[in-house]
């Protein structure tokens, strides 16, 4: 068996937790079959349980498997074991909420017998794969992100926590949720990539496909705990898959604008693509480390010649942050050369705006290289509130002068300059900050 | 056994490591000394290969920590300075786990869990749960951990921190032993007096560089006279099996490379020669003297 598992069944399952698990779930399932009507039933008991056990605890277990090692002194020991990362990570993800699973699986056969009677088995068995689905995916989602913080090596354990909770509650309702979102209702067929799917046929492809991402990813970050060193290409084969998905739903983007967006299918599909690409560099500029340390060998790497050694070694946050730049320059090219007006102006009249935006998004993930040259603790988050100030309070009260904050279509030409040099000035104060720290202590 | 070339190691705030260059021989036990923050923890980390390092190399019986970082950490074991145990676990199961986690056949674990427990003297706990030892045996479970697959290299981060004068002897006698066997061992530590006990050599770390060391053959003695003698430096320097440190009319320091039976001989042979001998023993200042020597040498060279 995998030590790591078996360490944690060891601490998990005692058999006193067992019968208590078993002795809670059964009677409170038992009190509202017995309720008379008007009560929620024993069947939503289950399901509310189910998701209190496994979902909001079990999010919480897989952040702390990680979390609790650097509390409790004893990850070193982990990183030093003979175990290969995918081992150590299932060995935590599986072990860790192994309790919360117990009390989980206790609650699915009152959720699924009544979809069995009433919509037969194939129903049944599709209900039971997506409530273990978005167990799973929760889970890993909140393991991963607790990999993610713990390399920026502060002490707010208990905020780590509850942060990686968010995220994994966040991303299984949001895996299978997502066309639920979209105003076609949840029944109606709809279009992605020109195929009209089922949304449950959908919703469960998106769940597996986006729980084998966290899967993947999970074990990169522990592989990077383990000091190997992981490359870019699968983290770029991700953003590839992210693109792909989001651009896929291009018709209800077009749709969903009344069609005032007027671009071109593949242009749209480009910018919807971009639109992630932009998401996932905000997330990762926020959730990795930003080493002032990592960010100096590359420096170092590229100044020598080493180009190739330095591509490797790249924080997911500059490949998306690369990736956006190069998306939203193709797409830029795209607009310039497309002769078919949009809402009767030219598609090159969009240029300058987008790129103004692609300004402010490089002067935002400066902000956060900036913030932790300032504090390792609390860098992100004064960058995030130097990110609400710049979006939300200063263009309330800037009136006119909003086109120096947000890209604007009535004045292009002054966000575009007014977004670059708030960019150059900002990534100019960074990497000033991170070069004058390196000169004072080498210099020592 | 271990090769460390043009070390590097930096914080994000400081330098921590300025271009190491040290080689530590197989089955000795090496000691690190320095003054708090002089990077001995950074050191022993990155031997470890759990820090990758800003430039240079740490070569551990042929693979570098930076490229072969896994094959490293199975080679050895690793006591951190501040630890933690699975205090919810039996003494058994934790060395059970750490048998597994360090890829132990099946077969063997129960084997190597009794013999890491004989050799800290933890048989009549196996059944008790971590949480519930004294700090003394947490030291030495942790140390048990370290050792349960039997490494070619056991790094210690200050192992004797907070144990009483009788468990220092007897962690003094466990990293002889273990030594007898075979292994090598690197040892950072702040109670100089004991080194000398345990240790083969002493490498001296201020500041992130190696400022000096030695290595420990044989007992350091000193002998004074009552009253002094021009004779005696041209006398002991004439002596079989000694290396002299230091000798003047009234006193000498030198290093006896041979046994006690030597020593016995050295004192009968300095009375047979009418010395009026007043002192002769073991050098317990010698070290700590030769350390702050060599620490103020680096700090007046860094100056």
């Amino acid at each position: 068996m995998n030590p790591e598992f078996q360490r944690n069944l060891w601490l998990e399952l005692t058999p006193a937790r067992l019968l208590l698990m078993t002795g809670f779930v059964l009677f409170l399932i038992a009190i509202f079959s017995a309720a008379p009507p008007g009560f929620p039933s024993s069947g939503a008991v289950a399901t509310a349980l189910y998701y209190f056990l496994v979902v909001l605890w079990g999010t919480r277990n897989a952040a702390l498997s990680v979390i609790a090692e650097i509390r409790e002194r004893t990850w070193d020991f982990q990183k030093l074991s003979s175990m290969r990362p995918f081992a150590l990570m299932w060995g935590k993800l599986l072990g860790a909420t192994s309790f919360t699973w117990f009390g989980g699986i206790l609650c699915l056969p009152f959720i699924v017998y009544p979809a069995w009677r009433g919509e037969g088995l194939p129903s049944a068995a599709g209900e039971l794969a997506i409530l273990i689905g978005q167990g799973v995916l929760a889970q890993s989602v909140s393991l991963l992100t607790s990999l993610n913080l713990i390399r920026r090596q502060h002490n707010y354990w208990r905020l780590d926590a509850f942060l990686c909770q968010v995220m994994g509650i966040v991303a299984a309702f949001s895996a299978y949720g997502f066309p639920n979102l979209l105003p076609i209702g949840p029944q109606a067929p709809f279009s992605w990539w020109g195929l009209t799917l089922q949304p449950h046929w959908f919703q469960f492809y998106s769940l597996l496909a986006f729980t084998a991402w966290a899967l993947v990813g999970s074990t990169r970050a522990m592989r990077l705990e383990l000091r190997s060193v992981n490359g870019p290409f699968i983290w770029l084969a991700f953003l590839a898959f992210l693109g792909l998905y989001e651009a896929g739903f291009e018709s209800w983007f077009a749709n969903a604008g009344g069609n005032s967006i007027g671009l071109h299918a593949a242009a749209l599909r480009l910018a919807i693509a971009d639109l992630a690409f932009a998401f996932s560099a905000y997330g990762m500029a926020f959730l990795e480390p930003k080493d002032p340390v990592h960010f100096r060998w590359l420096t170092g790497e590229a100044r020598s010649g080493r180009i190739g050694r330095a591509f490797l070694a790249l924080d997911c946050w500059m490949l998306s942050f690369g990736v956006t730049l190069l998306c939203t320059l193709v797409l830029a090219l795209a607009l310039w050369r497309d002769p078919q007006p949009i809402a009767g102006e030219p598609p090159a009249a969009l240029v300058l705006p987008l790129l103004a935006a692609l300004g402010f998004f490089t002067r935002d993930i400066a902000l956060f290289v900036l913030g932790r040259t300032w504090s390792r603790e609390r860098g992100d988050f004064a960058a995030l509130a130097a990110l609400a100030v710049l979006y939300v309070v200063l263009p309330q009260i800037a009136g006119p002068g909003r086109s120096l904050l947000l890209p604007q279509m009535t004045a292009p030409a002054i966000s575009l300059v007014a977004a670059w040099m708030e960019a150059g000035a900002v990534w100019v104060w960074a990497v000033t900050r991170i070069e004058r720290r390196q000169a004072e202590f080498t210099s020592l | 056994m271990i090769k460390i070339r043009d070390l590097v190691f930096e914080y994000p705030t400081a330098r921590a490591l300025h271009g190491v260059n040290l080689d530590i021989p197989a089955k000795a036990i090496t000691a690190l000394v320095g003054p708090n923050g002089a990077g001995k923890t950074t050191l022993l980390r990155l031997m470890a290969a759990l820090e990758t390092p800003y430039a240079g190399s740490v070569i551990i019986d042929g693979h570098d920590t930076r490229l072969k970082p896994r094959d490293v950490h199975r080679r050895l074991g690793y006591l951190p300075d501040f630890f933690g145990l699975y205090d919810g676990l039996s003494v058994r199961r934790c060395l059970t786990h750490a048998a597994r986690a360090h890829g132990l056949p099946a077969g063997e674990v129960s084997d190597a869990v009794e013999t890491a427990s004989q050799s800290v003297g933890l048989t009549d706990r196996l059944g008790q749960a971590a949480g519930a030892l004294s700090r003394g045996l947490r030291q030495r479970l942790a140390i048990a951990q370290a050792l349960v697959h039997r490494p070619g290299l056991l790094l210690l981060d200050e192992p004797a921190a907070g144990l009483d004068p009788s468990a220092r002897r007897d962690l003094s006698r466990l990293l002889l032993s273990l030594r007898d066997k075979g292994m090598t061992l690197v040892v950072s530590s702040h109670i100089l007096a004991e080194l000398e006990d345990y240790s083969d050599h002493m490498v001296i770390i201020d500041h992130g560089r190696v400022a000096g060391g030695t290595a420990f053959k044989g007992a350091q003695l000193f002998i004074a006279l009552a009253a002094p003698d021009d004779r005696l430096p041209n006398f002991l320097a004439k002596q079989r099996g000694l290396r002299l440190l230091q000798a003047d009319a009234s006193q000498a320091r030198l290093v006896c490379e041979e046994g006690a039976e030597r020593r016995a001989l050295l004192l009968q042979a300095l009375i047979g020669a009418d010395f009026a001998v007043s002192d002769f023993g073991e050098d317990r200042r010698a070290l700590e003297e030769l350390y702050f020597a060599q620490l103020n040498q680096s700090g007046e060279a860094r100056n």
